[in-house]
């Protein structure tokens, strides 16, 4: 299945449509009036955003219907509140990032198993491929990579992706953030870049959850909270290519702050190239596995406002 | 292009994309290595990329590199190598 950036469903079409300028006053909000004036107001954003984006609001509420059942065992008995619960949760996470990229320092926890896994990882001095998705926040993890000297990290992005965002960062943050790789293509150049990386013991960020822009960017459609979607093929080719340590990593909000996962997902060192194929198959089908038991322990720090599963062009799901 | 540095690149390319039925005689160093010629594609673009970077610490530039020009034939191949190589 090929998705067009040209239709009008495509995430990156759609994502990060909050204004430049709005966006900027609730920072300077945050910033010089505190934390309950600036969520006071987060509140009036969200419901208006919630009110006046009719496709972000939608896509919300059909994976709230997929993954309810699965997380809590029945259907949403509110559907609007828990829409706009969702919606909050991503308004909550937009200013966790500018909180941390301004010095403030989060609340990052670890388990034993996490920090010991992230330690060897590191030791190692092999670098890795850390496959992400857009659960959670990973610019905590970036906070994280700043507070310590021997875990750096690159991270790929789709060149649309988040550039106003990242504006806003630059004027208002103190903080370097990681350093990011902006493609719309994975030519050989990008992959020497990266490959030196990891060589020198650093680690790259893919997110595996989001589909190419272009026309000819492979997928596949793989079962997902009840329905076939769209997964890409590319990160997965790229990690096998790579010929290192792959992990699964994210960051997710509980109450007592931030819960980094970091795990060891496969390593594709020996990976020989007949095996290459089916390692794709395999390694992707294990991805969504990964991204579910995410989904349903976290249901709301899911931020894909877009229609995920491309039921527009199904006719049954 | 020397005949050795030739030889060394077509047998690269064999090892690094595992061409189990070709011979380095059957490369020709003026046919496109991409699509015609030899049907690579673009994975294989890019890990013969690596094994560039790993063999000879070539570095490419996305911006300002035409990466389809350098990977047009053998002999674009090697005067790549020929200019940039660093080990």
């Amino acid at each position: 299945m090929k998705a067009s950036a040209r239709s009008p469903q495509h995430w990156a079409r759609i994502q990060e449509s909050g204004t430049l300028i709005g966006m900027r006053i609730m920072v300077w909000i945050r910033r010089r009036l505190g934390r309950l004036p600036f969520r006071i107001m987060l509140g009036f954003v969200i419901v208006y955003y919630y009110c006046s984006h009719s496709l972000p609001r939608r896509a919300s509420r059909d994976y709230l219907a997929r993954v309810w059942p699965v997380h809590a065992g029945h259907a949403p008995r509110w559907p609007a509140w828990l829409g706009l619960r969702h919606f909050w949760a991503f308004g909550q996470s937009l200013m966790d990032k500018v909180d941390a990229w301004s010095g403030v320092t989060p609340d990052i926890s670890l388990s034993a198993e996490d920090r010991a896994c992230l330690d060897s990882a590191i030791r190692s001095g092999r670098g890795g491929v850390m496959l992400v998705s857009h659960i959670g926040n990973l610019e905590i993890c970036s906070a994280l990579s700043d507070s310590r000297d021997d875990f750096h990290v690159t991270q790929l992005m789709h060149t649309h992706n988040a550039r106003k965002f990242n504006q806003l960062l630059d004027r208002s943050t103190l903080r370097r953030g990681p350093e990011i790789i902006e493609v719309s293509d994975i030519t050989p150049a990008t992959a020497i870049r990266l490959a030196e990386r990891i060589n020198a013991g650093g680690f790259v960020v893919i997110a595996a959850d989001r589909i190419p822009l272009s026309e000819d960017g492979r997928t596949r459609r793989l079962d997902f909270l009840g329905a076939t979607a769209p997964f890409p093929e590319g990160p997965f080719r790229l990690a096998s290519l790579l010929r290192c340590p792959i992990y699964t990593l994210s960051c997710l909000r509980d109450e007592q702050g931030h819960r980094v996962e970091f795990r060891v997902f496969d390593d594709t060192t020996t990976l020989r190239r007949c095996d290459r194929e089916a390692w794709c198959s395999d390694a992707m089908q294990r991805y969504v596995e990964w991204l579910t038991d995410q989904c349903r322990r976290y249901p709301l720090q899911w931020f894909n406002f877009f229609d995920f599963w491309h039921c527009h062009d199904r006719t049954v799901y | 292009m020397t005949h050795a540095l030739e030889l060394e690149l077509k047998q690269m390319i064999i090892d690094t994309l595992e061409l189990e039925d070709v011979t380095p005689e059957d490369i020709d160093p003026d046919a496109p290595l991409f699509v015609e010629g030899l049907g690579l594609d673009s994975i294989d673009a890019l890990e013969l990329g690596l094994a560039l970077q790993k063999h000879y610490g070539i570095k490419l530039d996305a911006e300002s590199d035409d990466t389809r020009q350098h990977f047009a034939s053998l002999n674009h191949l090697a005067a790549l190598v020929e200019a940039r190589r660093v080990k």
